[in-house]
């Protein structure tokens, strides 16, 4: 009897546990999923309100109009004003492919379709809704061509941002595609080899080559390692592994801001090793690698490895930019703009205002600091060193008239087939008002000769034209 | 005594409460497509339940709450599948009025007769009957072929036999002396367990299986003395799942839609992925009833029933309508362990796994916390068969939770 | 204006629900706590001395005894026993301060407590034997 009982509330209490498991995993689902699953081009949900809603623009931060939806008297169909410039920004909301970009991730703004909190839909049914909000970009759209226009026939992406707010003037990837004739290319976009729907800016991921120098140079400063009076030869050896410079020469003796400014990788790949991996990885972490960026659209995460055996010979090539180094270019601006802004990397923002359809602002992007990089003083010394890169190393071919320019040109070497080219900097170097990044993808030369020309172009451009 | 009837008072008005309110405002979803015909219909089901639950409190001695909490969710089910779709509400609540007199009928026919733990050859038989039947006349309905359509009325043999499985089951058990004593005896019970996975395995009826496969095992682990079988059971039994899942196609493709539905999301992964689309649209309280889109999950009447009360009603409600199905388990076993009779104990125990189990599956499908399988839920979801056999073990409940006497012959 | 009604409707659909569920987890509650004083391991019953088969009535082994108990071949009584040489109201049991007294209430077979045939009222005492009709009793008190 008394067996009995005991298994019959076993399988009671065996019963109640599943039961309690599914309350669990619903409202773990409600609460961390929900929100992530409703954002599919497959959920009918999503297009139940396109036809009876007029779909906000999408305007740029002068409120030039860049996308809007027009009534063809049956339903709203969308129109994209300047095609490919805009792919990878805004995207496409279309009924059979679904929506990307922007037009994905604020769908729900767009068409002032708003969260079921009780106060917005009492508010809804008071006044149906039949009109969205229109987005106010940060983009520039004059910079935004003109940079895309710079970058015409190569592959690669342009990051161009205010450090000092976080509001993105130009983002640029390419090869792109054009939304407007999007049905009649989708199989040749799809197949295409080089990945025209990749918005390389935030997902694709490189080495960052000597560019992450700046990244080294800022923890060597920050731990006060300094390997005195240095020697470089031109090549050194790590654990029995030639380590070399581009050119192979040697740089004689040279000090840390030498090295920066002259791109010396034997000299940063022996601090690196003394400095150590974990001190290494601590500043790559607060320059937001192994980090989730904050952006209006999903950003890959950069990696720096930190993880399991990690030998010399890693760390020299870590401390260089090499090895498992991966970046996307969107994080090499943002270290730019850390430098650039006394040491505090601000958030990203792309979108300034949702505007409603009566002309009121009802959100605007607030300026926040997402990481504080480094201090004011290393900053500085940082930004003089960048300087001296630009005035008298590698990055001559940024020298600006009249401006000083600060900067960091990079040669990755790319595993499967020729060196990236990259260049990050900013200007002007007391009071930046603008930060770049610029990458080539494959272009076989050096970041000083192809990527320092464009940036230094934009830059001025940037800095001639946008002034607020 | 006098306390009893005031505090059974609150939960039946508050039921009706519900009732009339789903039916103020069902009436006004469809006020332009309304006939005085689903008034009718709405207010003699609302009738009904209320003077079930009246009548059950004042002339059972056995448990009340079994069938208040019933109703509640029969409710719940009816206020959805009507809103989804008028023909199939009112043949719903024809369904459940009928469920309701089964009730009463089963009740009184099983308190009035003696001697049900003997039958068991006749459970055994009409079972492999049913079985038989289905294969031969069966019509296959979306993989799985359940279902019997005589002269026009179609039905599932399925949730008959799942009500003699358990009946036989108990009466093995009332009169495991005499099985012990013949040939095998001892192994009757298993290997009818084997031969009806079997049939259901044929059948492709993999929620079945399911259930039949929990059923049995949880009553053995309780009954079986013989330990080391149970724990063998077991084994062949996770083994042969593994073994179906290598060789069967069918089953391979639930677990993998289950492991990731959005990559079939055009394909067999279709229904799931709207249904987590509706689960993930209501928020806690949902879109409001009549305001979400429950309709864009296909055959959602049925088993996905669950995902549209989450849609346009709430996760809490979701959560309300499982808290509603443990409270209804727990209270079967405590009837079970009250009762003395050991057929009815075991025939209570075996009523309430199989609410548990099947609720349990069901819901841990749409929810994709499981994989998908098709099978209904008890109460709660649209069709016939199912209701009425619900009902009818409802029926066997309520009498396990008075006291009977212990026969002994 | 179907809107609105639905969007107050849902708010209440889930309050009545919970509180639904609630009232009926309270009666199942108050059901248990009520159930403890006549629980299995009361300390005062009567224990059936007869072999249960033996009689040609349905009776159990335990009776729970509580402060007032009437016993007899009437349903009305809290314990029934349908022995044709019991009366229909045939004996009280009560409960006064910490002791239990039993009085015959003028049955046609009488009650015998330790062989004696009770008269009015007796006081019982733990292991006393109780006959009624064709049944035997013995009285536990362990409190």
């Amino acid at each position: 009897m008394e067996k009995e009982i005991k298994r019959i509330i076993a399988v009671l209490i065996g019963i109640c546990i599943l039961f309690v498991s599914l309350v669990v995993y619903l409202t773990y689902f409600q609460v961390f999923r929900a929100n992530a699953v409703r954002n599919n081009s497959y959920n009918k949900r999503l297009w139940i309100n396109e036809e009876k809603i007029l779909r906000g623009s999408i305007i740029d931060r002068n409120g030039r109009i860049l996308a809007y939806s027009e009534y063809n008297g049956e339903t709203y169909s969308r129109v994209y004003n300047y095609g490919n410039l805009y792919s990878h920004i805004i995207g496409y909301s279309y009924r059979d492919y679904g929506k990307s970009n922007l037009e994905l991730h604020y769908n729900n703004v767009l068409l002032n379709i708003s969260d079921s909190s009780a106060l917005n839909e009492l508010k809804n049914l008071v006044e149906p809704n039949s009109e969205g909000n229109t987005l106010k970009l940060t983009i520039d759209h004059h910079l935004q061509e003109y940079s895309r226009n710079l970058l015409k026939g190569k592959k690669g992406a342009i990051v161009a941002m205010n450090p000092s707010t976080g509001e993105i003037y130009a983002m640029v990837s390419l090869p792109d595609f054009n939304p407007v004739t999007l049905r009649e290319e989708w199989s040749n976009i799809v197949e295409d080899e080089d990945s025209p729907l990749l918005n390389r800016a935030i997902s694709g991921l490189y080495q960052p080559g000597s560019t992450f120098k700046v990244v080294t140079a800022t923890a060597l400063l920050e731990n006060d390692v300094s390997l005195g009076e240095y020697k470089c030869t031109g090549t050194t050896i790590i654990d029995g592994y030639p380590l070399k410079d581009y050119d192979g020469k040697g740089h004689g003796t040279i000090d840390l801001e030498g090295a920066l400014v002259y791109s010396c990788n034997p000299y940063f790949a022996e601090a690196g090793i003394e400095l150590g991996i974990d001190k290494l990885s601590e500043t790559a972490e607060k320059f937001m690698l192994n980090k989730e960026i904050p952006f209006d659209l999903p950003v890959k995460k950069s990696s720096f490895p930190n993880k399991g055996n990690i030998g010399k010979t890693d760390i020299a090539a870590a401390s260089i930019g090499q090895g498992k180094v991966l970046v996307t270019p969107l994080n090499m601006a943002l270290i730019a703009s850390g430098i650039a802004n006394k040491g505090d990397i601000m958030k990203p923002v792309l979108v300034k205002e949702v505007i409603s359809k009566n002309g009121k602002v009802i959100d605007s992007f607030e300026a926040e600091v997402i990481s504080r990089a480094t201090d004011i003083f290393t900053a500085n010394e940082l930004k003089n060193m960048m300087v001296d890169v630009v005035n008298i190393g590698t990055g001559k071919n940024a020298r600006i008239r009249n401006i000083r320019v600060a900067g960091k040109t990079g040669t990755a070497e790319n595993p499967s087939g020729n060196d990236h080219a990259w260049f990050i900097g900013f200007a002007p170097a007391e009071d930046p008002k603008i930060a770049i990044a610029v990458i080539l993808e494959e272009e076989g030369s050096t970041g000083g000769q192809k990527a320092a020309p464009i940036a230094k172009n934009i830059m001025v451009e940037a800095l001639n034209t946008i002034n607020n | 005594m006098l306390n009893k009837g005031i505090n059974y008072r609150l939960p039946r008005n508050l039921l009706f409460v519900f009732e009339m309110m789903a039916l103020f405002l069902m009436f006004m979803y469809y006020r332009s497509t309304l006939d005085k015909s689903t008034i009718i219909y709405g207010l003699s089901l609302i009738f009904i339940v209320y003077v079930s639950n009246l009548i059950l409190s004042k002339i059972v001695s056995g448990d009340n709450y079994l069938f208040l909490i019933v109703t509640m969710l029969a409710s719940i089910g009816i206020i959805m599948i009507y809103r989804i779709n008028h023909e199939q509400g009112i043949k719903q609540i024809i369904w459940i009025s009928i469920g309701i007199v089964l009730f009463f009928v089963t009740y009184f026919v099983v308190k009035r007769f003696k001697g049900w733990e003997n039958l068991f050859i006749y459970y055994l038989s009409a079972s492999i009957f049913l079985f038989v039947a289905t294969l031969i006349l069966g019509k296959r309905f979306r993989g799985a072929v359940n279902w019997i359509s005589i002269g026009g009325i179609s039905f599932q043999p399925t949730e008959i036999i799942k009500i003699l499985a358990i009946l036989m089951i108990a009466s093995y058990y009332t009169n495991y002396d005499k099985f012990k004593k013949k040939k095998w005896g001892n192994y009757y019970l298993i290997g009818i367990m084997y031969l009806f996975v079997f049939f259901l395995f044929i059948q492709r009826d993999l929620g079945s299986v399911l259930i039949f496969c929990s059923l049995f095992l949880a009553l053995q682990y309780i009954y079986n003395e013989n330990r080391k079988l149970v724990f063998a059971n077991l084994v062949v039994l996770i083994f042969s799942g593994l073994l179906g899942f290598a060789i069967f196609p069918h089953v391979k493709i639930r677990f993998e839609t289950w492991i990731n539905p959005w990559k079939y999301i055009d394909t067999i992964g279709y229904q799931i992925t709207q249904s987590l689309f509706a689960i993930s649209e209501g928020g806690f309280f949902g879109t409001g009833l009549g305001l979400g889109h429950p309709d864009f999950i296909p055959e959602v009447s049925k088993d996905f029933i669950f995902s549209a009360i989450c849609e346009e009603m709430g996760i809490l409600a979701g959560i309300g309508v499982i808290m509603l199905f443990m409270i209804l388990v727990y209270r079967g076993f405590k009837i079970s362990i009250n009762q003395k009779n050991k057929f009815f104990r075991i025939a209570a125990l075996g009523i309430s796994i199989l609410f548990g189990i099947q609720s349990f599956i069901i819901f841990g499908g749409v929810i994709n916390m499981i994989p998908l399988t098709g099978i209904t839920i008890p109460f709660v979801s649209y069709g016939g068969s199912s209701m009425l056999s619900s009902f009818i073990a409802l029926g066997i409940l309520q009498v396990a939770s008075e006291e009977l006497d212990i026969e002994e012959d | 204006m179907y809107n609105i009604l639905s969007l107050v409707f849902k708010y209440v659909f889930i309050v009545i629900i919970y509180l639904f569920i609630f009232s009926i987890i309270k009666l199942i509650y108050l059901d248990i706590k009520g159930i403890r004083p006549i629980s299995f391991d009361n300390s005062t019953y009567l224990k059936l001395i007869n072999r249960k088969e033996s009689l040609p009535f349905k009776i159990k082994e335990y009776y729970p005894l509580d402060d007032n108990i009437f016993l007899g071949r009437g349903n009305d009584n809290e314990i029934v026993i349908k022995d044709p040489y019991i009366s229909k109201k045939h004996l009280r049991i009560v409960k006064d301060e910490d002791d239990y007294f039993l009085e015959d209430l003028k049955s046609a077979n009488g009650t015998y407590v330790n062989g004696q045939r009770v008269m009015d009222v007796l006081k019982l005492n733990n292991g006393d034997r109780i006959t009624v009709g064709q049944v035997e009793f013995i009285f536990v008190n362990r409190g």
